[in-house]
Formats: C-alpha cells, sequence, structure tokens
C-alpha cells in the first residue's frame, strides 16, 4: 500500500473516531450513542488492520462492535427507558468543568507526547507505515496464537478465570428471586414506581 | 501523517472525550460506554506501541496485541457485570441517573 492511500485512509479513519466519538458523550438518547460507539470500534479496528495488527482487527470488530455492543443495545431494550425516565442533563457549569478537566488532561498528555525524546528519535529514524515488519506473519493468527500459548499461557488462563467470574458475577446479579424460591420469577415487567420496599423484596433474598 | 505520534494524539483526544463523558453525562448507560471508548483508546496506544518495538521486546513480537486482546476480555467482563449492576439499578429505583446514586444508602 502505498504513504499516501496509507495517510489518506487513517486521517480519515481518525477524523470518523474523533467526531463519532464526540457524538458518543453528546448525544441524549442512548441508543444513538450505542449506535455511534458501534462505528467509532470500527474505525479502530480498521486503524488496527493498517498497524499490521489483522487478527487483532477483526478480533475488535466481533468482540467490542459485535457482542458488547449487542449487549449494550440489548440492555437499552430491556430496560426501554422513556423520553422522562432520562435522567435530566447537567447544566452549563456542569459540562463545563467536565470539558476543563478533560481538557487539562489532554494537554498534559499532548505536552509529554511532543517532549517526549523516545518518540521523536522513532519518528526520525523512518517513515512508520514503512517500518519493516518484526516477521512476514507478524499479526497473523498462527504466529499471534504461538506467542500467546507459549509465552504468554497464565496470561490466557487468567484471563478465562476473570470471564468466567464475570459470567457468573451476571448471573448471580441479575437473577430475581422471591424470598424463599429458588426459580427466577417472569422478568416481564420492571417495577414501575420507585417503591423502596418492592425494590427491596426484589433484591433481597 | 500516519506516524506513532499522529496515533498518540489520537488516543489521547479519545481518551479525554470518555473523560469528558464520565464525568458530564447522567445516565450510567452513556457513562458505561464512556469507559469502553476509554479503554478502546488505551488499546490503540498498545498496539501502536508494539507495532514500534516489536523487534526490541524481550516479551516478543506480539506482546502489545496479546496485552490488548488481554484488555478486550477485562473489557467484556466489565461490561457483563456493569449492565447486570445496571438492571439491578433499574429495577430498585426505576432510574439510570448517577446522581441518585451517590447517597450511598439504601
Amino acid at each position: 500500500m502505498s504513504p499516501w492511500l496509507q495517510n489518506t485512509i487513517f486521517g480519515v479513519l481518525a477524523l470518523l473516531a474523533v467526531v463519532s466519538s464526540l457524538l458518543v458523550v453528546t448525544r441524549k438518547n442512548p441508543i444513538y450513542s450505542a449506535l455511534f460507539l458501534i462505528v467509532m470500534f470500527s474505525t479502530i479496528s480498521g486503524i488496527f488492520l493498517l498497524l499490521d495488527a489483522s487478527f487483532l482487527g477483526f478480533m475488535q470488530l466481533l468482540v467490542y462492535a459485535g457482542a458488547i455492543m449487542v449487549l449494550y443495545i440489548f440492555v437499552i431494550m430491556l430496560i426501554n427507558p422513556r423520553e422522562g425516565d432520562l435522567p435530566p442533563e447537567g447544566g452549563f457549569t456542569d459540562k463545563g468543568v467536565a470539558a476543563g478537566i478533560a481538557l487539562i488532561v489532554f494537554s498534559l498528555l499532548a505536552f509529554a507526547i511532543g517532549k517526549s525524546e523516545v518518540l521523536a528519535q522513532l519518528a526520525s529514524s523512518g517513515p512508520f507505515p514503512a517500518r519493516p515488519l518484526p516477521s512476514p506473519t507478524h499479526g497473523e493468527i498462527a504466529a499471534f496464537g504461538l506467542e500467546l500459548f507459549q509465552r504468554h499461557l497464565l496470561v490466557f488462563e487468567l484471563a478465562s478465570i476473570l470471564i468466567l467470574v464475570g459470567i457468573v458475577g451476571a448471573v448471580h446479579l441479575t437473577l430475581r428471586r422471591k424470598a424463599g424460591a429458588a426459580l427466577p420469577e417472569s422478568s416481564e415487567d420492571a417495577p414501575d414506581d420507585a417503591g423502596e420496599t418492592r425494590g427491596r423484596e426484589l433484591i433481597d433474598v | 501523517m500516519f506516524s506513532i505520534t499522529t496515533i498518540l494524539y489520537l488516543t489521547a483526544s479519545l481518551f479525554c472525550i470518555g473523560i469528558y463523558g464520565v464525568l458530564a453525562r447522567r445516565n450510567i448507560i452513556v457513562v458505561l460506554m464512556s469507559l469502553e471508548l476509554m479503554l478502546n483508546a488505551v488499546n490503540l496506544a498498545l498496539v501502536a506501541f508494539g507495532r514500534v518495538h516489536g523487534t526490541a521486546s524481550f516479551a516478543g513480537e506480539h506482546s502489545g496485541q496479546i496485552f490488548t486482546l488481554m484488555v478486550l476480555a477485562v473489557a467484556a467482563a466489565e461490561a457483563a457485570i456493569g449492565l447486570s449492576l445496571l438492571l439491578v439499578i433499574w429495577r430498585r429505583w426505576h432510574s439510570i441517573d448517577v446522581r441518585k446514586l451517590s447517597r450511598m444508602s439504601g
């Protein structure tokens, strides 16, 4: 791929990522935020492909844009918040304080990136996309899997335990039980008032 | 244009947009989505550094990508737990407003 094409694709993807993530945090309706988040995940996946991380790029699409976003959209449709249920967003001061903190963090990060000597060395040692690959099979699933299952096997197993704990925790949290009953009741309706007693009876076992 | 520095500026801006979302929004769903946004920004930085330092690293050429895969696993677990907490909160208070949760009393 020619450097010009690579630059253009990266520029478009980066612009799309920033715009869609801004839309994620500013839309009032959470379903729009979720859809823009899918766009953002897809652009990140494209940048992974540009960085020769082909397996990870497809993993990003599968896990983030596929599995996790389906989970989010499913939950949004399950609780089905109406217009009145959406919390009132903060006023100008709240947003201003949040934007100020975010800008301070960004300026610190940008200052560090701009001053970094390691990065300057890296940038001077040759154009980034033309940098030779560590190996011809870099980022492909076979080489990636060999390294994952040889050097990093323990981390992989720990991740599986983490996901198992996550599954058990999610099931335990959302299981609805009445006092004394072992089976979950039908979960078709959410309580339509914020009554504390009814809530407590639903949650506590 | 397509350099490690540009990618790092992109990740910094995405991360800070995520910070803004976590701090400014009161909708729990959007706060969780902003967390995913921040995790993704970090993933991008890890992959970019892995691409640059691949040969120099003693831990193997794919260590940055494997780190990202682990972040992906953590993000999946976090999304599952966070959304089930959200469902419990919705059932109990019929609200997705973070301010109502700040009292820390049942």
